[in-house]
């Protein structure tokens, strides 16, 4: 009887232990086969970092090979953060051996942009026997090593700084509009010049390593490492040869302008800047972009202090960081001749053989009538337009200018400056370097515009004959960029085709070869006949070759023979400033294979302080052509009317 | 060669399929204390193999230890209760005085040296005994007063192991206490009456405060185990995380990356079973399940081939400490039951757990040798 109901309650416990058993093993199904891999997933999440090193970026080159941007080697202690913590003790031992302090240490041990699974750089840069001492007392820097890291480094200082650009740490809206091409916080991009608009070719591709980590996140081991590839090199049309000569004579012209004295105001000339430029006609090949002011894009490799960035961008320093070749916008002056003739040449206005007697001055007439002047006071007699050009007849060209307005019903009221838009003015001449600048002509419609748009800084919106004289020889409100200058001429010169200018010539991978060309790029064909180029080519012939043309003294003593050159001065009026000096020649002059244009600021007439640095440049472009021309002179002023 | 021959004669009824049972759960232990510690131990630097060599010091103490218990009649063992009862409640007092050592919130255990000492593990067998031979006085037939006794019994360690505080073990004393009452003979009313005051308690602890927050949360996190930001339920999800990844075929032993990268909590210890799940897969999962079930067969097996109701109460005891620790312990790391610091047996790396339960196994396997005499 005991026995029996013992035997049930052990029945009883029995049951018990074998529905626990069941539960046990039905969750262990589901666990491990029904629900796994999903978990699997979860767990591979938990466990695997993956820390991206962006790989060395390519390097840009000038035409010949020689290196403008590179990277270099550079020895830093690092820190592994799992060791050492924001008050280790060891942080001040750091400081004391590379001379910084704490906090800095400090700021850079919580720097987000490093991974917290690699290293972080305490100190770049460190001499050689500083990482052999922390080696040598490892015991007194635990968690401190040495480190090889690639740096990008500018070789030749500041030297083609605007065309190199500057790189610098991705920001928000940056990484926003990369977010596609695999961008991480705390990248490196470029930020300006080749560096941005060739970013895409020479960005590598980074080191992924996948780690496997720990809950508290020590790497246990690499779970697979792809190694970083370097970027495609780029290699530029700049011949740093010409830039290097380009930036010294640019440099040259504006010290001489500030040692000047300007006779309108009897002060010395400001010169707070200016542009050169060297296009190949043909294609729209930059071999030379200087401007000045300029700075030194190493500066920005480990990003820039805010004092250093502010005093950049200081006005009193003139903004240096500017690009006044493809953003500095001036009003072209009697460089703008070439449009008002062309247009004149073009729709019958005149014929080559028209003449107009220059007495010095010219009086519009009409509703608002005026005299206007010869810069000076020169009276340049009886002239056609190839004389006109080659003087710089302000008379000729007021008369052709009062002629196009009159006659606005047939000739519409833009005749000029449609012709001036044809040739690559007043617009982005869609050169491969970012925020470029696009130049405005003056015209009726424009006019009107302005003021609608900032009635205070364009009172007048109305036209009249006056303003189109003044448009005609490049005063008002006209201004274009230095670099649409040269493309207009460049235009001009190889018959009517206007290149996008390009300072990109190919990409190349890391062994040299061509990944890709960077092909000329046209934005627009027309074509100039004989009969509108000849008069007007013989005019900008005579500026440099006839005795009265406005910049033969500047190249007085050129081989003009062997290697001859054209070109047309400008002096353009700002109101409030000192005149802006320009000069844009081309050589050899009936088969152009490069278009200089030069501007300075308040530097005074065009042929007085643009044209002879113009010449020092060709001097120099002369030589490698194999013209035998004396070695480049310092630049000097010379007298000119223009 | 008399005495030779009457200690060689139990011998000859020795369960040999309980013991390679024991054996397999255990040697699959060693494995996963090994597996768990050893790339930690490796990143500190230290010796890969110390836990696995001193898990092994402790099941070879195990060993001899249920041997000498296997070795002496259980029916002697009775007589020295009383003072065996003592003394368990005597360790049980001084543990938490001053004497005893407090680790993760609880004092629960003596220092000696490196090695801790946990009573409560020593006074959870010698209950199963008492208990036993309280019950086993009463022929099966368990009237009120025996009833009383046997709760006297039970009430005693359970709160000096409340006290510091220790609520796992307190459950494995309650799961013994019903098991053997259960088979002991109690009437079905009294059975019904514990189970509704053991539930009664269990909400009023949870309910009324009588918790610490962290001990609430312990408990109830494998209700919602989806809640982030306790760390209970990380620990939860985390060791559920592993025991799913392992899949059927498990990713290898030491190939965890759940186990060895330390996410998941107490992985030798409380947790061990994660590490079986996640490098051992479903396989090794229900193998250890198959070992763990022959076991609790051949322990209630025992049971009823007993010759007498206190050996029969005795494996019923070390069968309800086993099945509800390995119940309890596994489904905790599953998510079907609350996270409670209680050891699976022969699994988990510690000393006094291990011993205890093979002494348990001694106990069973005594009572299997003497069905005879």
């Amino acid at each position: 009887m005991t026995k029996d109901t013992s035997r049930l309650r052990l029945a009883v416990l029995g049951m018990v232990v074998l529905s626990l058993f069941s539960a046990l093993l039905a969750r262990l199904w589901y666990l491990q086969v029904l629900a796994a891999p999903s978990y699997k997933v979860e767990a591979q999440h938990n466990s695997v970092a993956v820390v991206y090193t962006e790989a060395p970026r390519g390097r840009i080159l000038d035409r010949n090979g020689k290196v403008l941007a590179d990277n270099r080697v550079v020895l830093a202690l690092v820190a592994h953060r799992e060791k050492v913590g924001p008050n280790s003790p060891v942080l001040q031992r750091v400081a004391d051996l590379v001379g910084d302090t704490v906090d800095d240490l400090k700021a850079r041990l919580g720097d987000e942009r490093f991974s917290q699974f690699k290293p972080v750089p305490l100190a770049v840069d460190v001499p050689k026997e500083k990482l052999i001492y922390v080696r040598e007392h490892q015991d007194d820097f635990p968690g401190i090593e040495g480190l090889q890291l690639t740096e990008r480094v500018y070789p030749n200082g500041t030297l083609a700084a605007h065309v190199l650009g500057t790189i610098g740490e991705i920001n928000d809206k940056e990484l926003a509009a990369h977010k596609a091409d695999g961008y991480r916080a705390g990248e490196t991009i470029g930020k300006s010049g080749a560096e941005l608009s060739y970013e895409a070719d020479l960005r590598g591709t980074p080191e992924i390593d996948k780690l496997e980590v720990d809950s508290s996140g020590r790497v246990q081991r690499s779970l697979g490492d792809q190694p970083a590839v370097q970027g495609h090199d780029v290699r530029l049309n700049i011949d740093i040869d010409v830039q290097r000569l380009a930036e010294e004579s640019l440099a040259q012209g504006i010290d001489l302008a500030r040692k000047s004295t300007d006779f309108l105001t009897g002060k010395p000339f400001l010169a707070p800047g200016g542009a050169v430029v060297v296009l190949d006609p043909n294609d729209g090949s930059v071999l030379a972009m200087a401007s000045n002011p300029t700075y030194d894009p190493n500066e920005f490799v480990n990003g820039i202090s805010v004092p250093r960035f502010a005093q950049l961008n200081d006005p009193a320093n003139n903004y240096p960081l500017n690009n006044r070749v493809t953003q500095g916008l001036y009003a072209p002056g009697s460089t703008f001749k070439l449009a008002t003739g062309m247009a004149a040449l073009k729709d019958g206005l005149i014929t080559a053989r028209d003449t107009f007697n220059d007495t010095g001055s010219y009086t519009i007439t009409g509703e608002r009538p005026e005299t206007v002047s010869n810069a000076r006071g020169a009276k340049n007699g009886i002239v056609n337009i190839t004389q006109a050009i080659t003087v710089s007849s302000d008379v000729f060209f007021d008369w052709l200018g009062q002629r196009f307005w009159d006659g606005r019903g047939k000739y519409g009221q833009a005749a000029i400056q449609d012709v001036a838009r044809t040739l690559g003015m007043g617009d982005y001449t869609d050169v491969d370097l970012p925020f470029e600048a696009a130049g405005r002509i003056d015209e009726p419609a424009s006019r009107e515009t302005l003021h609608k748009n900032d009635p205070a800084n364009f009172p007048y919106p109305e036209w009249y004959t006056g303003y189109n004289v003044n448009m005609a020889i490049g005063q008002g409100d006209t201004v274009v960029t230095p670099l649409e200058m040269a493309d207009s001429y460049a235009t001009f010169v190889n018959g009517g085709t206007v290149y996008a200018p390009h300072v990109g010539q190919a990409v190349l991978d890391q062994s040299g070869q061509q990944v890709r060309a960077i092909e000329p790029k046209v934005v627009r064909r027309t074509e100039i006949p004989a009969s509108i180029k000849d008069p007007l080519q013989a005019g900008f012939k005579g500026v440099v070759a006839s005795p009265g043309g406005t910049a033969n003294a500047a190249f007085a003593g050129f081989p003009l023979g062997a290697f001859p050159v054209a070109g047309k001065t400008g002096t353009a009026e700002v109101a409030g400033k000192q005149d802006t000096s320009l000069f844009t020649a081309y050589a050899p002059a009936d088969n152009a294979k490069y278009v200089v244009t030069v501007v300075l600021e308040q530097a005074g007439l065009g042929a007085t302080a643009a044209a002879p640095v113009a010449r020092r440049v060709l001097e120099g472009i002369a030589a490698k052509e194999g013209v035998a021309v004396a070695p480049p002179a310092p630049v000097n002023r010379v007298a000119g009317a223009d | 060669m008399r005495a030779a021959r009457n200690v060689a004669a139990p011998w000859r009824h020795l369960d040999i399929t309980l013991l390679v049972a024991t054996l397999g759960v255990a040697g699959m232990g060693l494995l996963m204390v090994y597996s768990s510690t050893r790339p930690k131990q490796l990143s500190a630097g230290l010796d890969p193999g110390y836990f696995l060599k001193r898990q092994a010091a402790y099941m070879a103490i195990g060993l001899v230890a249920m041997a000498v218990v296997a070795l002496v009649d259980y029916r002697r063992i009775r007589d020295f209760m009383p003072i065996l009862y003592g003394l368990a409640l005597l360790t049980l007092i001084l543990v938490v005085s001053p004497v005893g050592t407090s680790r993760r919130g609880a004092q629960a255990w003596f220092q000696i040296g490196s090695y801790q000492f946990e009573p409560s593990e020593v006074a959870k067998l010698v209950f199963v005994v008492a208990l036993a031979a309280v019950c086993a006085n009463h022929r099966g037939d368990l009237d009120t007063g025996g009833l009383l006794t046997a709760l006297g019994i039970a009430f005693v360690p359970m709160a000096l192991i409340y006290v510091q505080p220790d609520l796992g073990t307190d459950m494995v004393f309650a799961a013994v206490l019903m098991a053997v009452l259960l088979v002991g003979g109690a009437k079905p009313r009294h059975i019904a009456l514990l189970s509704l005051l053991a539930l009664t308690g269990v909400v009023a602890i949870v309910q009324f405060g009588m918790l610490k927050s962290y001990q609430r949360d312990r408990l109830t996190a494998f209700l919602d185990p989806q809640s982030d930001g306790q760390r209970s339920s990380y620990n939860l999800r985390q060791s559920q995380i592993a025991i799913a990844a392992g899949g059927i075929g498990g990713r290898g032993l030491f190939a965890g990356t759940q186990t060895n990268l330390s996410f998941v909590p107490e992985q030798h210890t409380d947790f061990i079973f994660t590490a079986v799940g996640e490098e051992l897969g479903f396989v090794g999962g229900v193998s250890l399940l198959g070992f763990f079930g022959v076991m609790l067969w051949r322990t209630w097996r025992a049971a009823v081939l007993a010759r007498d109701q206190f050996g029969r109460l005795v494996c019923v005891g070390v069968l309800a400490m086993l099945v509800f620790q390995i119940f309890e312990n596994m489904g905790m790391t599953m998510g079907i039951t609350p996270i409670t610091g209680i050891p699976l047996p022969f699994m988990s790396y510690g000393g006094s757990a291990m011993i205890a339960s093979f002494v348990g196994v001694g106990l069973v396997l005594n009572v299997h040798m003497h069905r005879f005499e």
